[in-house]
Order: structure tokens, then C-alpha cells, then sequence
């Protein structure tokens, strides 16, 4: 196996946009082939394509040749969409990395893209809400917001953790998403705004969510030993763990201990070769304020049941014992499914670049993990990414 | 101006509400082998299968043992009476086709061993609390399609 080097990623502004799913797609594919050197769209012979529900959000099925041929690449080796609904975009790099590191592909690119306002958001929310299993969750209306709903209050009643410890993970995002400019929002929010804003599912408001967004991003993979003729400064995937248990809510290890990402995680730092302790930083999937408290848990930067005590304390600040989501998290970058993965992926790349603003630079950072969750958090799945080939 | 025409034209203002829009699963024989499943539902019994080899209770009902793989599965009843596990209320954000009933109830309950998510009516979050008893209730569709749900024991 060869080892692989991640070139270089690009992405479309977060949010709310006037753009089809198309036009995100192309903005994306010119940012990411403009962020490498002597490489064009069609040097390239491999690509993924992250795409969760294209046939709800956009009519379309079959999009990865659609997304080939708008971004100018005419794959000779390997293509194909992945789909693992919010990791969907992580499925898209693992199968690139994959190709790379095997030598079925030179230079592969992993690209994801999800267009979530369509004029009626109730259709949106029709749409989610066949993540989770239609027939047997969806049809009680689990879609996400009420399962991570009943997730936080069972973490209330279990270890004691309080809608204020949940507000400042709300805090702590939009802080720094407020200096990303691609983010989903630029506005900084307090903890009274978090438990004043309207309720969604009780005890998550508004600001306990992320939001639904449009946006796509993508990134290129090459061996790492090629990787300085497109770069000076690439990344490398140096380890991953993915685990799934059960579907339907009956079937989940535990609603408030995230087996699978413990799993996921010993696999993670086991492959990589590192302790937890040596993770900088920890891009993690804040879907909802309950979601980050578990993963400093599952992940173990903190004990089982403390994760409301490890945000109060501000460890996950940036200069705390480790830097969670300096990009803004998903609840400020925003959550376009099939992208977000790579959204968070091209932030490590940027932090270990020097290439973000002063306020959320993690200074010296080795280790980044980028942690994506999936429907009833019972698919959890993590990259490693080292500043070095190891 | 271009001398190009320009014809309206229209489509349909209303579609009948289509099968991938349908959060209900069909349920008869010639949709679904578990259709036992709802016709001992239309009885007023919960039910699922269980694995005569390994005896492994399964939810949701299915045909095919996936500890064993075995098809060898009978149906065993849950009861009706369940306990409340985790609860939720629906106010922001309901799909098309729920809309209409926000805000209403929805949880996990503990019943026959399982724990399984529910609607659950006549209930007010303010009023429930982790541990209340519930007990079956069936909704009925105007096909004639059947699903359960709970409702608090007074």
C-alpha cells in the first residue's frame, strides 16, 4: 500500500444560497483545482462523488458522471457516488484514499455536494426523515431533531448534564464560525439566545441545531511521494476507524454511550498510531449541542457523562486540552450532507497551512481527526490527518 | 422582442399523495411478507417475530434470523402495556404529512423486552415524565392501513 497525500480542497460558500445543486458543484470543482499546482480536471482518472439524497433534494440520481462531466473530468479508472447520508462526503475520501493507496488510481478526487433549501421546507424535513428507518422510526417522525431530542434528555436524566452545558457547545461554534467566512453564519450567539430561541424538539432550540444548508466542497488525492509537485504543503491521511451498530432505535448499543464511535476511535488512534492525547484538532460532528458533548466522551478527551463539565471548564477551546471544531462546527458552517465531511477536512488542511484567521489558528498543529456521525448515531466514522506522512 | 412564442402551459394543481411521500409501510400479502404483523395489529396485539432456532426476539418483525439466518420465525406477542423511556415533543420542523398534528408527542418505549419509538397521543410534554405507564393504541389510515401508537395511563 502506498501512502496518500491530500493536494489540496476548495469549496463553495456555506448557507442559504441563491445556486443550484449544480452551481455549487462547479463552484467547488474551480476552488479545489485552483488551490494545486500543474494539475488540471483532466489529469485526473479517479473520482467519488458524496451525494445523500440527490433524488430528494434535486431530482437526480446517477450524479457522479453529472458532477464529472461539470467539472471537467473524464475518469478512466475508477468512479462512483458515495452515499452514507452526513457521511456521505468522508465515504467519498475513504474511497479515494483507498484507490490511491492500492494503485488503482494516481489522482482521485472526492468531491461532495448537497442543495438542502428547496422552496418548501417542510419537503426538506420529508426528506430527512427517511434516514432514520422510515417504516418503523421515521413514520413515529424520529427524523433528527427528535432523536437527538430524546438522546440529550436521556443524557439529562443519566449523568445530570444541563441545557446550559449544551448551549455553550452553541456558544463555543458560532464563536469561531463567526471568523470563517465560508461558514453557514458569521454571528456570534450567547447563552441566553441559545435557551430563548424558539424550540424545535424539547430540550433542543433552534440554536441547538445545526442548520440546513447548501454548499459542496471536494479535495484531491494523490501518492503521497508525488505530492510536492502539486503542493507545498499537503496533508496525509495517517489513520481511520469507522464502526456501525444496529439501525432502528431498538437496535443501537446505547442511546446515551456512543458505542460505535468508541470503537471507531480505539480503531482510529490504533491504525494512526497515536494516542488521543496527541489529537490538536478534533473536527467533530455537532449536528446538535447534545451531539458534540458526547464525542468528547466517545472520543475520550473526557469521561463517560462529563462532556457538559469538559465545555464549561472551556477544554475544547482553542488553548484548552484540545481545539473542537475551530472551524464553527457544523452548527456554524452548516450541514450540506454529502459536503460536510469535506468542509471539515479542508479546515485541518487550512489550519495545518497557517491559512485561517488569527482567532481560530491552532498554532502547531500535528493532528487533526475529522469525526462524521450518521442517522441515529449509529455510524460513526473518523480520519486521521497528520501535518507528516507517518 | 423576439418574434419567438412564448405557450403556458399546465400541470396538474394537486397529485394524490404519492407511495414515496407515504410514511406508512404497505402491509398486505401481496406487499410485505410480514403482513401478519398488521393484521394481528387491526386485533389489538403488538406483535414481532421471534427465531425458533436461537430464540432471539427481533424488532422490527422481518423474515429472515440475522443472528442464525434461520427463517424458522414465529410471532410473539408484546403486550400492550408499555413504560416510557424517552419522550419529545414536535414543535419546529415536522415532515409533509405530520404538519397538520404539531405539536405532538413522540418517544422510546420499554415494552416486551424491546425498546421502540412511538407516537404517542393524548399527551402534553409538560405533563409526562420518564417511567410513566403507557398503553397500545391503533391508528387506522382511511385505506384502511393500521399502525400502533401509545397513549399515558391515567
Amino acid at each position: 500500500m502506498r501512502k496518500v497525500a491530500i493536494a489540496g480542497g476548495g469549496a463553495a460558500k456555506a448557507g442559504k444560497r441563491a445556486a443550484s445543486w449544480r452551481d455549487l458543484v462547479q463552484e467547488a470543482g474551480k476552488a479545489m483545482f485552483e488551490n494545486v499546482e500543474n494539475l488540471s480536471p483532466k489529469d485526473v482518472d479517479s473520482i467519488f462523488v458524496g451525494a445523500a439524497q440527490p433524488e430528494r433534494f434535486a431530482f437526480l440520481s446517477y450524479v457522479a458522471p453529472l458532477v464529472a462531466e461539470y467539472i471537467g473530468v473524464t475518469p478512466r479508472k475508477v468512479l462512483a457516488r458515495t452515499e452514507l447520508a452526513c457521511v456521505s462526503g468522508q465515504a467519498a475520501i475513504r474511497y479515494a484514499w483507498n484507490c490511491v493507496a492500492t494503485g488503482m488510481s494516481d489522482i482521485a478526487v472526492a468531491i461532495g455536494v448537497e442543495k438542502m433549501y428547496p422552496p418548501d421546507m417542510a419537503e426538506s424535513q420529508t426528506t430527512m426523515a427517511c434516514v432514520l428507518d422510515r417504516e418503523w422510526d421515521g413514520v413515529n417522525c424520529f427524523s433528527a431533531p427528535p432523536f437527538f431530542a430524546v438522546t440529550a434528555q436521556r443524557h439529562m436524566y443519566e449523568f445530570g448534564t444541563t441545557e446550559e452545558q449544551m448551549a455553550l457547545v452553541s456558544v463555543k461554534n458560532h464563536h469561531y464560525s463567526s471568523m470563517n467566512p465560508i461558514a453557514h453564519f458569521q454571528k456570534e450567539v450567547t447563552v441566553e439566545a441559545v435557551l430563548k430561541s424558539p424550540v424545535v424538539s424539547p430540550p433542543l432550540n433552534l440554536f441547538d441545531c445545526c442548520p440546513m444548508t447548501d454548499g459542496s466542497a471536494g479535495v484531491i488525492l494523490v501518492p503521497a511521494e508525488d505530492a510536492k509537485k502539486y503542493t507545498d504543503a499537503p496533508m496525509y491521511p495517517i489513520g481511520s476507524g469507522q464502526c456501525a451498530i444496529g439501525n432502528v432505535i431498538n437496535n443501537l448499543a446505547s442511546l446515551t454511550e456512543w458505542v460505535p464511535l468508541r470503537l471507531a476511535a480505539e480503531e482510529a488512534w490504533r491504525t494512526a498510531k497515536i494516542t488521543k492525547d496527541e489529537v490538536n484538532i478534533a473536527e467533530v460532528h455537532d449536528c446538535f449541542t447534545i451531539s458534540e458533548i458526547m464525542e468528547y466522551e466517545g472520543l475520550g478527551f473526557c469521561e463517560k457523562g462529563k462532556g457538559g463539565k469538559f465545555i464549561e471548564e472551556e477544554e475544547p477551546y482553542i488553548g484548552g486540552k484540545v481545539a473542537v471544531n475551530p472551524s464553527g462546527g457544523i452548527m456554524g458552517c452548516g450541514h450540506p450532507l454529502g459536503a460536510t465531511s469535506i468542509y471539515h477536512t479542508i479546515e485541518i488542511l487550512k489550519q495545518f497551512r497557517g491559512d485561517v484567521n488569527k482567532g481560530r489558528y491552532v498554532k502547531d498543529a500535528e493532528v487533526g481527526i475529522q469525526h462524521s456521525l450518521s442517522g441515529a448515531a449509529n455510524q460513526h466514522s473518523i480520519m486521521v490527518y497528520g501535518r507528516e506522512p507517518r | 422582442m423576439s418574434d419567438v412564442r412564448i405557450e403556458k402551459i399546465t400541470r396538474p394543481e394537486t397529485i394524490k399523495l404519492p407511495f414515496m411521500l407515504d410514511f406508512y409501510p404497505l402491509q398486505d400479502e401481496k406487499n410485505t411478507k410480514i403482513s401478519p404483523f398488521f393484521k394481528k395489529l387491526k386485533e389489538g396485539r403488538l406483535t414481532t417475530t421471534k427465531c425458533k432456532e436461537c430464540g432471539k426476539l427481533l424488532w422490527p418483525p422481518r423474515i429472515v434470523c440475522p443472528e442464525c439466518l434461520s427463517d424458522q420465525l414465529e410471532w410473539a406477542d408484546l403486550g400492550t402495556e408499555g413504560e416510557l423511556y424517552a419522550f419529545t415533543e414536535v414543535r419546529l420542523g415536522a415532515p409533509l404529512g405530520f404538519v397538520q398534528d404539531v405539536p405532538f408527542c413522540v418517544g422510546i418505549v420499554r415494552i416486551g423486552g424491546l425498546l421502540i419509538s412511538t407516537r404517542i397521543d393524548d399527551a402534553k410534554y409538560e405533563d409526562l415524565k420518564i417511567g410513566d405507564k403507557l398503553q397500545l393504541k391503533i391508528v387506522e389510515l382511511d385505506d384502511e392501513r393500521v399502525f400502533f401508537r401509545f397513549t399515558p395511563i391515567k
